[in-house]
């Protein structure tokens, strides 16, 4: 199954788990946004901005985890006056749910639980494609990236 | 280098040095002031002082496929654990060094912390080039002075001046020049080479 279809799926099974969920968005370790899925099309939100602080927000909790040996980091809950943020883990990947104030937090958390193990191994394939992505790029890679080049020398 | 799912390829760079040399101001001068290349939100994590916390992010697209990720680090000493987090995965490094005399002990341990984390592939697979900030100090310190008391010796090095803007678009450009540079002659698979 392709990849990018399957994230959308996964992530767009999270949202129609639990009525309060408006966001899903999974990120890699680098804090790249991989993909991501809206309850509503006109919910406006710097995805990419978002993805970042989650993905950082996340492996900085892990590394303060690390520091203080208390074992895995499983969920990462963020209470604001009109809403929660939740980021767990999902392999290379980290996937964060954005939801109203009145959530089922058991919902959630056994909800992403769920999704991370999908994802996990969705984004393990995924990742694992860039090796030969990495160091045999195809010609229409070379041809972007010359033109990229070529953007930056006129700017 | 990264690819998303929509095949875009994707290219990390951090700004990279002491508390206060100018990261963060440099950056705001690439999103103000560069212009031809399409910008994303700038989104930064930082105190009611405007001292970064964590890191100041904002993409810079080229092309439809071809973005960079620049990120900044919260310089001051206690954010270690943060840096480490922002350099995952990173393709270039841009270290910013503070021209002030009395800065550069901060500069030097900065310099170590990066190679500390990085090893050999600072300067090799991951593109390293060097902002002397701050050259508008009446007693800023001189290019091969700062140069040699960081042990910096064959690396790509502009003299700047953050606030006014100078040779930053220059850093800028020659650090995304030269991660490009190097992804479109990279050598083929080491198993198509052998």
């Amino acid at each position: 199954m392709h990849p990018v279809k399957t994230f959308d799926e996964i992530l767009a099974d999270v949202i129609k788990s639990e009525g309060g969920i408006k966001k899903c968005i999974l990120v890699d370790r680098t804090g790249l946004t991989i993909a991501h899925v809206s309850k509503f099309s006109y919910y406006p939100l710097d995805v990419d901005g978002i993805g970042a602080i989650a993905s950082a927000v996340f492996c900085a909790s892990e590394e303060q985890g690390k520091n203080l040996d208390v074992g895995n980091l499983i969920i990462v809950t963020s209470e604001f006056d009109d809403g929660k943020i939740f980021a767990a883990g999902a392999g290379k990947g980290v996937l964060c749910v954005i939801t109203d104030k009145e959530v089922n937090l058991g919902m959630i958390r056994m909800v992403m639980k769920k999704a991370a193990t999908e994802l996990a191994k969705v984004l393990e394939e995924f990742l694992s494609e860039k090796p030969s992505v990495e160091t045999g790029k195809t010609d229409s890679d070379r041809e972007e990236l010359r033109a990229a080049l070529g953007e930056l020398e006129r700017g | 280098m990264r690819k998303d799912t929509q095949g875009r390829m994707h290219f990390k760079i951090v700004f990279w040095g002491p508390s206060l040399s100018g990261k963060t101001t440099a950056l705001r001068w690439i999103y103000d002031n560069v212009e031809g290349l399409e910008k994303g939100s700038f989104t930064s994590v930082a105190d009611h002082t405007g001292r970064t916390l964590f890191f100041d992010y904002t993409p810079v697209q080229a092309t439809e496929q071809v973005v960079f990720e620049i990120y900044t680090v919260a310089g001051q000493k206690r954010h270690a654990g943060q840096r480490k987090v922002i350099l995952e995965g990173v393709d270039g490094v841009i270290f910013v060094a503070d021209s002030a005399p009395d800065q550069m002990d901060a500069n030097i341990e900065s310099l170590s912390e990066l190679r500390e984390l990085l090893g050999q592939r600072l300067g090799h697979e991951i593109i390293l080039i060097v902002m002397l900030n701050k050259q508008d100090l009446p007693n800023a310190m001189q290019k091969d002075v700062m140069l040699a008391k960081l042990g910096l010796g064959n690396v790509q090095c502009f003299t700047t001046c953050a606030i006014s803007g100078e040779n930053v678009k220059r850093s800028f450009r020659q650090i995304t020049r030269d991660i490009l540079m190097q992804h479109v002659y990279q050598a083929p698979a080491k198993a198509s080479a052998s």
